[in-house]
């Protein structure tokens, strides 16, 4: 058999034994703006993956697009949606200089919508992953919008949105934020926020994202009722100083790859994968 | 046409190169100015494509803007979420960077076109959509111009739902300003003929839009440069032209002046050619035409005093005689006449010199020994002359002197030098045998004439002629001054002679002939007679003294010897001669070996068989054919005729002819003879002692000049067989 020979019939298999068919695909949120992700359709059998991307960034976020290759070549049914964030169509990641409007309310909004988009596709497994603040939406949403269907929650590099000013100058502001927003939450404002030096929101968005610092974070995981496993970079510069310690004090399982990142990309983006899968097999 | 001259021509040359310069500068100018206006044109056309350019660039750039700002996610979430339109339009827009500072405004329209409610911008865009977008719109407000371009914007990448539409307001200029570096537009001259508040579709900018070329610093350079330089570059060709001029003037002009000017010298041949060479021309040509005619000059000279030396040579030998040396008839001729003319001649004496028997020396010893008497002759005068006194050769043996300020006694003297120079000249290194006697005639100018007047100076030719011509007379002085009696003598016995000779040879009746008796001694018996020639002219008798000169001068001996015989015979017929009477005939030298003359002789002899003839032959007249005489003597000898050599003894070669010719008899001249009386004794005994020779030698011995019985007797006494003189009968 010849070398061409080989190559065209190593296609065809690979064709025909990939039941993936990768599309993007839009939804009509509640509040008509149109959101978009990409949908991998997988074993049926298997449960479905609703991977969402970190904060201000989209389902094509090189972590997030890594896990969705290989989840889709494993046969898994993937979800990425991006998160609208005010913005129809959004398919860019959000400049930290934008104005924003959204909440991570909206946000599990949205994610509640993108489960109902998934279980009218008969789709009764979900297992529910995130990246860094997406988790946070992730959280949100169990908290908000509980579904028997969604079976897991597998967070990667969990965070919460971080601000340099020390824990009792965030809850000072997140008091004075309190107090503003009762007076108008629609006026903007710009404060360092988590990668974001210059983060331009209104008072209610950036109030929505300081809520969940790391105490509630870690009260959303103890509540979560489904099993939580907690994937961290053995070097991730982003966290607490005990935050992965705390995680390790919540029922979640927490697995460390070593010498890993926030973004657990180069040499550990197999690891993660692997990490990933192994979780996925795990009830 | 005429010439010009070089100083003209120079001048026309520097005119027409300063017009030339001229016609040049301006055409160059010209040139400049045509470059500058195509580069001007050339600069404008690309200023005009430089605005092109830009202005679609400008729109390229805005569209792009404009689909780069629709496709922004914060462009249409404005569009569904317009609460913080303002903010996003005035401060997020610009700090993305989505949009160039020079964007005048940015506006959202909604799906209906009608802007999105905001703070009012500082350039306000229009409320409402102008037009369906996409659109794009140049508008004059305010004064500005500005670009408007709108697009729609999309929600979905595939532009299916519609959202809205977004506007963008460019300022024109400062859209050109920034759109690219312009090297030809000059964006400060850009006109808009727009009207204001009026839009056009930018599409039609261009047509809009007017604008010029940015000054070309590097041609503006150029031109001032060429202007600064025009003056100073006229004024370097005027400088140069000048210099040229100057320099033409001193290399060309006036070498070539100053070369005409020696040309036009050298027509005038009273100009002296140049004797110093000038300084070296600095034009190697005319240094070279400069040498050339030094040259010419040169040779011009040289051609000119070898002219001179050869006109004073062909001067020299035209007045000088090539044999002697002395100045020749020629010569004398013309000193004479300038004398005349210059009438400079005082008291002058007039000297001719005459060779004794030249023809017949020359006949005789040939032209060598001739010329070399003549050249004696002329050498022994010069010595004897005074320094200043010229001789002259005036004929073949003929020379004359003209003494200045001489009397008769110095006149003598000089003549007397002069001969004895002659006679004492040793003449027989020559061959010669005979004495060489020369014969000198002299007139004085101071002898009045004879109406006692002064002579014309001309005259003295013609006196020392006849002088000349008496001193040629056999027997007489050899020195002989002009006298009124010689004068009028041989003037008329000159004329007279001559044409009795000339008659008696056309009718030899004219010759009477007479007959001198020659006795046989001792007992003095009648032998026979000697003719001796007389010519009757004009009833007087003419003598041999004035025949024989004249005969000989005209070479007429064998002619005369002829009419001699013919009167002879004639007087032999008619018995003048009676039968039996001896004659004895004198014959010249030129007769002995003259056929005719021969002839006549034999003729005669063979007729006169029973006559006792002696033939004479004179000694003096030299013979010239020795051989031929001696045969024909010979031939009259045995035709039975005695042969005497007369005259014996007058001259160098007595003893020669009588040893070479085979004669009967010797007759002693008559100036031995009369030695008998007067001689001295060395000189009677000489005589005695020749007379003796003679007859030992076998010839009969005949005296002449016998006019004493005392002579006779001693003639007698030496042996003389026969005599002859007035004492023993005279010719009758």
């Amino acid at each position: 058999m010849g070398f061409c020979s080989r190559v065209l019939l190593f296609g065809l298999l690979v064709l025909a034994g990939t039941p993936v068919r990768a599309e993007i695909v839009h939804l009509t949120l509640p509040n008509k703006i149109v959101a978009q992700g990409e949908f991998r359709t997988g074993d049926p059998a298997k449960p479905a993956v609703l991977l969402l991307h970190g904060f201000l960034q989209t389902h094509n976020f090189p972590t997030i697009h890594r896990l969705v290759e290989a989840l889709s070549d494993e046969g898994y049914t993937v979800l990425a949606p991006t998160l609208s964030l005010g913005i129809p169509h959004r398919g860019q990641s959000v400049a930290c200089e934008a104005i924003h409007t959204h909440t991570v309310a909206q946000g599990a909004e949205e994610l509640n919508a993108w489960v109902k988009w998934l279980s009218a596709r008969q789709v009764r497994q979900i297992i529910l992953a995130g990246h860094s603040i997406g988790n946070i939406y992730n959280l949100a949403y169990l908290s908000s919008y509980p579904d028997s269907r969604v079976k897991k929650l597998i967070g990667i590099s969990i965070v919460e949105g971080r601000l340099k000013i020390g824990e009792p100058a965030r809850a000072g502001l997140v008091r004075d934020l309190r107090k503003a927003v009762q007076e108008d939450k629609r006026k903007t404002i710009e404060h360092q926020f988590s990668f974001c030096q210059r983060f331009h929101a209104t008072r209610e968005s950036l109030l929505s994202y300081l809520e969940w610092g790391p105490d509630k974070i870690l009260t959303a995981v103890r509540k979560a009722n489904l099993p939580v496993t907690m994937i961290m970079g053995g070097k991730d510069d982003r966290l607490g100083a005990d935050w992965v310690d705390r995680l390790k004090k919540t029922p979640a399982r927490v697995i460390i790859i070593p010498g890993a990142n926030h973004f657990m990309d180069g040499q550990h983006e197999f690891d993660l994968v692997d990490e990933f899968l192994n979780e996925m097999k795990l009830p | 046409m005429k010439p010009l001259s070089i100083g003209r021509l120079a001048i026309l040359y520097l005119a027409i190169s300063t017009m030339l310069l001229a016609l040049l500068g301006g055409y160059l100018w010209r040139e400049i100015d045509q470059t500058s206006q195509a580069l001007h044109t050339h600069e404008v056309v690309a200023a005009n494509t430089e605005l092109e350019e830009a202005v679609q660039a400008i729109l390229t750039r805005m569209h792009n803007t404009a689909e780069g700002l629709s496709k922004w996610d914060e462009t249409r979430q404005q569009l569904v979420f317009p609460e913080y339109y303002t903010l996003w339009r005035d401060n997020r827009v610009r700090d993305v960077g989505l949009v160039p500072p020079s964007v005048d405004s940015v506006a959202l329209y909604d799906k209906d076109g009608h802007i999105l409610q905001g703070a009012n911008s500082p350039d306000p865009m229009p409320d409402t959509l102008p037009g369906p977008a996409p659109l794009s719109l140049l508008k004059r407000e305010a004064g500005h111009d500005h670009f408007y371009h709108f697009v729609p914007v999309h929600a979905d990448p595939g532009n299916m739902v519609l959202l809205g539409y977004l506007g963008l307001k460019f300022d024109l200029l400062v859209e050109l300003t920034h759109a690219r570096a312009y090297r030809y537009a000059d964006l400060s001259t850009l006109k808009v003929s727009l009207d204001p508040e009026h839009a056009v579709e930018a599409s039609r900018t261009l047509d809009f839009l007017k604008i010029e070329a940015q000054p070309n610093p590097e041609l503006l350079e150029f031109q001032r440069l060429l202007e600064n330089s025009l003056p100073r570059l006229a004024i370097a060709m005027l400088l140069t032209l000048l210099t040229a001029t100057l320099l033409l003037n001193r290399l060309v002009v006036n070498p070539l002046r100053s070369l005409s000017a020696e040309i036009d010298a050298l027509r005038d041949p009273n100009v002296k050619i140049r004797e110093q060479r000038p300084p070296s021309l600095p034009v190697l040509e005319l240094e070279n035409v400069r040498r050339s005619l030094d040259e010419y000059q040169n040779r011009l000279a040289d051609m000119h005093q070898n002219l001179e030396e050869t006109s004073q040579s062909f001067f020299e030998q035209a007045r000088h005689d090539a044999l002697t040396g002395a100045f020749n008839r020629r010569a004398f001729d013309e000193d004479w006449h300038e004398s005349v003319r210059d009438r400079r001649l005082g008291e002058v004496a007039l000297i001719l010199f005459d060779c004794d028997h030249f023809k017949a020396i020359n006949d005789t010893y040939g032209h060598n020994v001739g010329d070399a008497v003549i050249q004696s002759i002329s050498i022994c005068l010069q010595r004897a002359l005074r320094a200043d006194d010229r001789l002259y050769r005036i004929g073949g043996d003929e020379f004359a002197t003209v003494l200045g300020d001489t009397d008769a006694h110095q006149a003598r003297l000089v003549a007397e030098r002069c001969l004895e120079q002659v006679l004492g000249h040793d003449f027989r290194q020559y061959g010669l045998s005979e004495p060489v006697t020369i014969s000198i005639g002299v007139a004085l100018s101071d002898l009045p004439a004879a109406d006692d007047s002064r002579i014309p100076l001309t005259e003295l030719q013609k006196r020392a002629d006849l002088a000349m011509y008496a001193a040629k007379r056999p027997g007489g002085q050899k020195i002989m001054f002009y006298t009124r009696e010689i004068g009028s003598a041989e003037a008329l016995v000159a004329s007279r002679s001559i044409n009795a000779v000339f008659q008696a040879l056309q009718e030899p009746e004219y010759i009477e002939m007479v007959y001198q008796p020659v006795v046989r001694l001792p007992m003095m018996q009648h032998d026979y007679a000697e003719a001796l020639t007389r010519i009757r002219f004009e009833n007087e008798l003419v003598y041999p003294g004035d025949i024989f000169p004249i005969v000989q001068d005209r070479n007429l001996d064998a002619e005369f010897d002829l009419a001699i015989i013919r009167a002879i015979n004639r007087d032999m017929d008619n018995g003048r001669l009676p039968a039996g009477q001896g004659v004895s005939i004198n014959l010249s030298a030129q007769g002995i070996v003259n056929a005719r003359v021969m002839d006549t002789m034999l003729a005669l002899l063979a007729a006169e068989t029973g006559r006792k003839i002696v033939v004479e032959i004179t000694e003096t007249a030299l013979i010239t054919q020795l051989e031929t005489a001696s045969a024909n003597i010979q031939k009259l000898r045995e035709a039975g005729a005695l042969v005497a050599l007369d005259d014996f003894g007058s001259g160098y070669s007595s003893l020669r002819y009588l040893s070479s010719m085979p004669v009967d008899l010797v007759k002693f001249d008559i100036s031995l003879v009369r030695l008998l009386d007067n001689g001295t004794d060395k000189q009677k005994l000489m005589l005695e002692e020749i007379a003796r020779m003679v007859i030992t030698a076998g010839y009969d011995l005949v005296a002449e000049g016998i006019e004493t019985r005392e002579l006779l007797d001693k003639t007698i006494r030496l042996g003389f067989s026969h005599a002859q003189g007035y004492y023993l009968g005279k010719p009758a």
